[in-house]
């Protein structure tokens, strides 16, 4: 635990009224990509600012790079925050010059590196003109490249996809993952399970401002269980209904319509269950068992109802 | 240091190369000359004498001596002195009104055929026991013409009182010739080739200089300030810097964006001041109508002066601005927010005025002493008498040690303000902020 790049000591933090952190505890070790999951409010963006020292915790302490996290050590982090900002008026290739001289760069390294970003984002074109200009999706990487200029340790990035095309979204994620490559750590939030499944090494997954889970993503799904099961209807969905709802069997369940993925209760087992759906006279399409998804995971840990947050929460997230 | 100057190069930039900058400080000299030029202009297309009937039914002299008096009247000075008026007398004893009556559609001219008489003047006897004339004109509206017609009126009309009773007029309006009070300034012991009337234009320009800068940049670094914040550009930059650092660039980037606009505009001032007179030529105008303007000079002295009680002043009120813009979330609220800023630098300029009767007075000595006035009292003082270099060094040093007290306050109130959002803060809170360690 001494390689920890951010520790999280039992952190509180309140806003008027409500908790949005209550005694949250994580570690992050050097390397990798570290997911902070969970839904709308859950207190993601608030835990970011915190390790940032945007705002204090109330209580318990945040540690990066072995010290108590201040503004000291900006230099060594890249950071996008969850709202982007950049100056409207500013040419681009100026903003990201600021951009990297306000993290300690010269002018001209500045200059040479953003050249280089601009060139491997495909928005070279764009060098000279206006913030005010670009689409927001543009906006969005050129904020991203402002974050890796300096060739900071650790990069946190909240919520680094909402809002891109697909095309732009699978550009950054290559971009993330070459950074992890370097032996840079990642930490990033998102509310999309899917997201985080295909690149997290780690994930913590938090709700209403507590941790649910957090550990390596393989030891997370290993110590969920290996009964979850993936079925596919092609007719006569309707029907298997009642065995899908009866809890001797099935524990929970992720209706789709004409699939569905659930886990298995305690004393079933999955040949019970396929005899059941059969004698239903439902035909089946798919029946697999599968490793279990963060989706499901996420589910059966805090219920749906926790996925989405009371909008008391939502105002400060 | 290198990020502070980071700031500063952006603020600076993003601002030089903006349309409102670029109208504002080009604009303004433009407009400065058009001010002191106007009335050189407006003199010289003022030439042509006034055309007057006399409707004259008085029965004694009185429609002569008008007559002789408002033809002798010039206009100008020297070389360039003309006739006010020319003058034509109809006598008409008993049919003024008719005579009168006759005269009004003469009054009205074309381009083609232009007006015979600009005014008529109806002269009965009951002048000399009521004082009341009548002019009847077109050019009523102008006080200035007005005025003129009424002093020569007026002598004419004593003179002929004066007749009356017996009483030489020549005699009486020698021993009643006013004396014309010629003010000259004298500065650093020396006679200078200012007017009073300069002095005065002088310090009331700088002042009013120094209150637009003031109030024009402090709203300019308050709306960015705000603009930083709701944009959380802010974010990524205190997670960048100090937030000290980041107000210090600001305050002096946009400082000297202000300072050079000042100076574009002060530098024309002074080419118009010093070429005043060859200006005056090439618009037609004879150079000695140029001398009649009230244009100030700036000595280096006080240019010094100046120039270090604007930046002292500008830093002490920016800094504040940045602190209330800091508590705001949005520019409206920043309105109502920055009001007390903005009586401050009002109350500045309303302490100036009440200053210009007693510069040396123990109010003013004392007032020199206070932070915020003293940008305003200072220079102001030093411009209509100057001051012993201690005094003002003494005003300096008060204005120092108010402005790192006003910066580490605003300082304080930034730092937490800027990443606060939400409903506004109560002065509560923004004093716990300032506590704060």
């Amino acid at each position: 635990m001494t390689d920890a790049v951010v520790r999280f000591d039992a952190v509180t933090k309140r806003f008027s009224g409500h908790t949005a952190v209550q005694q949250l505890s994580l570690t992050i070790p050097r390397g990798g990509i570290f997911g902070l999951l969970g839904p709308n409010g859950a207190g993601k963006s608030t835990s970011i600012r915190m390790l940032m020292s945007i705002i204090l915790p109330d209580e318990g302490t945040v540690e990066v790079f072995g010290a108590r996290a201040s503004r000291e050590i900006g230099d060594r982090i890249g950071f996008l925050p969850e709202e982007r900002g950049l100056y409207k008026k500013m040419g681009v290739m100026e903003h990201l010059i600021f951009f990297g001289e306000t993290k300690g760069l010269s002018r001209h390294d500045a200059r040479t590196r953003s050249l280089a970003w601009l060139e491997r984002l495909g928005l070279s074109d764009w060098a000279k003109r206006k913030v005010e200009d670009l689409s927001k999706g543009m906006q969005q990487k050129v904020q991203f490249i402002g974050t890796l200029l300096h060739e900071p340790e650790l990069v946190v990035l909240d919520e680094p996809f909402s809002g891109l095309d697909p095309v732009n979204s699978q550009v950054m994620r290559d971009t993330v993952v070459d950074l992890a490559r370097q032996g840079r750590t990642v930490l990033f939030s998102t509310h999309i399970m899917e997201q985080a499944e295909r690149m997290c090494d780690r994930i913590a997954i938090i709700a209403r401002g507590e941790k649910v889970v957090d550990g390596r993503l393989a030891d997370v799904k290993r110590e969920f269980g290996g009964q979850s099961i993936v079925v596919g209807f092609s007719s006569g969905a309707e029907h298997a209904r009642r065995v899908l709802a009866d809890r001797a069997l099935v524990a929970t369940v992720e209706d789709y319509g004409m699939s569905a993925e659930l886990q298995l209760a305690a004393s079933a087992s999955p040949t019970a269950l396929l005899q059941a759906l059969l004698a239903t006279g439902a035909e089946l399409a798919k029946f697999e068992v599968v490793e279990p998804s963060l989706q499901s995971i996420f589910i059966a840990k805090v219920g749906v109802e926790a996925a989405t947050a009371p909008a008391r929460e939502v105002l400060h997230a | 240091m290198r990020k502070v100057l980071a700031v500063v190069r952006r603020e600076i930039m993003s601002r030089v190369t903006t349309r409102a900058f670029l109208i504002g400080t080009f604009l303004g000299p433009v407009l400065m000359m058009g001010f002191w030029t106007l009335p050189i202009l407006l003199s010289k297309r003022d030439t042509g004498p006034k055309r007057i009937a006399i409707v004259d039914a008085s029965s004694g002299q009185l429609g002569v001596r008008l007559e002789a008096a408002l033809g002798g009247a010039r206009r100008g000075d020297g070389d360039d002195a003309r006739a006010a008026y020319a003058i034509t007398r109809i006598p008409a004893i008993d049919r003024a009104a008719s005579v009168r009556d006759s005269l009004l559609p003469l009054t009205n001219g074309t381009s083609a055929a232009p007006a015979a008489y600009d005014g008529i003047l109806v002269v009965t006897d009951s002048v000399l026991s009521t004082g009341n004339l009548s002019y009847l004109g077109t050019n009523v509206g102008s006080p200035t013409a007005m005025r003129e017609l009424q002093r020569a009126a007026t002598s004419a009309v004593q003179g002929e009182r004066l007749e009356a009773t017996g009483v030489s007029p020549a005699v009486v309006m020698q021993a009643l010739a006013p004396v014309d009070l010629r003010t000259l300034k004298v500065s650093d012991g020396r006679l200078t080739a200012e007017s009073g009337e300069a002095s005065f234009l002088l310090a009331y320009v700088m002042s009013f200089v120094l209150y637009l800068a003031l109030i024009l940049y402090g709203v300019q670094i308050m709306s960015a300030v705000v603009e930083e914040k709701t944009s959380r550009i802010v974010e990524v930059l205190v997670s960048s810097m100090r937030p000290f650092e980041l107000l210090m660039g600001k305050v002096i980037g946009v400082g000297m964006v202000g300072l050079l606009q000042i100076g574009i505009w002060a530098g024309t001032a002074t080419l118009v001041g010093t070429n005043a007179g060859r200006i005056a030529q090439l618009m037609g105008a004879s150079s000695s109508a140029a001398a009649n303007l009230p244009i100030p000079t700036m000595s280096p002295a006080l240019l010094t002066v100046f120039l270090a009680f604007f930046v002292l002043g500008f830093l002490f009120y920016s800094a504040l601005y940045a602190a209330v813009g800091s508590m705001c979330n949005s520019t409206q609220e920043t309105q109502q927010a920055s009001t007390p800023v903005t009586l401050m630098i009002a109350g500045g300029l309303v302490t100036m005025f009440a200053l210009l009767n007693e510069p040396n007075g123990a109010l003013a000595r004392t007032l020199s002493l206070v932070p915020p006035l003293a940008p305003f009292v200072t220079p102001v003082r030093y411009s209509l008498s100057p001051l012993p270099i201690g005094e003002v060094l003494l005003s300096v040093a008060a204005m120092v040690v108010g402005l790192m007290a006003v910066v580490w306050f605003a300082a304080r109130i930034y730092r937490v303000g800027i990443l606060s959002y939400g409903k506004k803060p109560t002065f509560g809170e923004v004093w716990r902020w300032v506590r704060a360690s």
